[in-house]
């Protein structure tokens, strides 16, 4: 089994980075092998909306950067890891800047999904996603809007999503222990 | 009263946002309200930009947010615009803030799809200490693309809906529940906006002599 965790903490961050640790350890404990992509670190422009990626270049965005690997690990795994500050609910701009890159992983045509309209699928299958938000302090409201945001995301690609929120955790042991958690809730097996 | 308003779309005065966006700002101008449009996309490019945008932000009144639903959420360069006037806000601790409001269309048929990202605004205003005056959400965005006249009806709907907003707006009002229902009124039924929606990227694709079928998968094993 393979994952994929994008961290899209930004510079400065001192809770992401403990979460993702968490969740690195308990996947490998199941025997998984994970790939980690800082997003900070790598070279990705902005969407520009040009839908060439649908219609120029299907399936692939017409701008070259190092989103294209990223995209292909994607295809690749069996588990997908959004890790990133909950930013009013929603993601760090950092996650959101690869996420707005990842449309071309979808068919543009339409079709039903749970009573409302959503993108055909392009690939046979995709990762489960799995939402691991940080948070320095109580916020009940950002956090129900980030699960949701989640759940939505899982839609997208036709599928439940499972998600978490840590708050003020900066104990990697606690990190792990909520991931194993969100793992076991996932059905990710030991 | 000064209004800001803030395209989110890459594609900037091409956009069906500033489409939107400029018909509120001219409703604004009609009471009286001073506007001044920017572009997110395009400020953030630069550090100069990005300085002179998060002054406007600080200097407004008003200001609205004008975007595309991107992936359930707001634009990446909209996301970073927020959590740079957030980090400044909180820098400064100025108390109060302007008037937060939204115009946001998504490509599906269905404008509650743009929920969350609406919910991520009402979140930001909260933190910002501003008044969340509430969104304007409408779904088959795909439709707004010739502008208003070629919609079913001349986008009645839209354009009273905006126009209702911008009076209230004008006078330090809310988004009246009536013109957010006339907003996310369907312009046509779903089945005859996602037959010519599914027909149209076909259209597309040979207008760009895609070399490629619609369906290929380049990262496929």
């Amino acid at each position: 089994m393979k994952a994929l965790i994008l961290d899209g903490s930004p510079e400065g961050d001192s809770l992401t980075p403990v979460a993702v640790l968490g969740m690195h350890s308990a996947l490998a404990g199941r025997g998984t092998d994970v790939e980690l992509v800082k997003l900070r670190e790598l070279d990705i422009a902005p969407c520009t909306g040009c839908f060439g990626c649908w219609t120029r270049t299907p399936g692939e965005c017409v701008f070259p950067d190092e989103s294209r690997d990223v995209l292909r690990s994607y295809i690749a795994s069996d588990i997908v890891v959004y890790a990133t500050p909950v930013t009013f609910g929603g993601y760090s701009s950092q996650l959101k800047k690869l996420l707005d890159r990842f449309i071309p992983v979808l068919d543009p045509r339409f079709t039903v999904v749970g009573g409302e309209v959503h993108h055909r699928l392009r690939y046979r299958r995709y990762p489960m996603t799995i939402g691991l938000g940080t948070l320095s302090a109580p916020d009940p409201d950002a956090e129900r809007l980030f699960l949701a945001l989640v759940a939505r995301n899982g839609l997208n690609v036709h599928q439940s999503a499972e998600a978490a929120v840590l708050v003020g955790e900066t104990d990697p042991l606690s990190a792990r222990s909520l991931a194993e958690r969100l793992l076991d809730r996932a059905g990710i097996a030991p | 009263m000064n209004a800001l308003i803030l395209t989110g779309s890459p594609k900037g005065r091409d956009s069906s946002s500033f489409l939107l966006g400029s018909r509120l700002g001219e409703a604004l101008r009609n009471h009286g309200v001073t506007v001044r449009d920017e572009f997110a996309h395009q400020a953030l490019r630069t550090e100069e930009g990005t300085r002179r945008l998060l002054d406007a932000v600080d200097a407004s009144d008003l200001l609205v947010l004008a975007f595309p639903l991107y992936v359930d959420s707001l634009p990446a360069p909209l996301t970073r615009l927020l959590e740079l006037a957030a980090e400044r806000r909180t820098a400064s601790a100025s108390p109060g803030g302007p008037l937060l409001a939204v115009l946001v269309q998504c490509g599906f048929p269905e404008a509650h799809q743009c929920d969350t990202a609406v919910g991520i605004c009402r979140l930001f205003a909260g933190r910002m200490g501003m008044r969340w005056a509430g969104a304007l959400a409408m779904g088959m965005g795909g439709q707004l693309g010739g502008g208003f006249r070629k919609l079913p009806g001349g986008g009645r709907n839209i354009l009273e809906a905006i126009d209702r907003t911008g009076e209230s707006l004008a006078t330090g009002g809310d988004v009246p529940g009536e013109a957010m229902a006339l907003f996310s009124r369907p312009l046509v039924p779903r089945w005859l906006y996602t037959l010519f929606g599914n027909l149209g990227w076909r259209v597309q694709m040979r207008k760009n002599k895609a070399r490629r079928p619609l369906a290929y998968r380049p990262y496929a094993k």
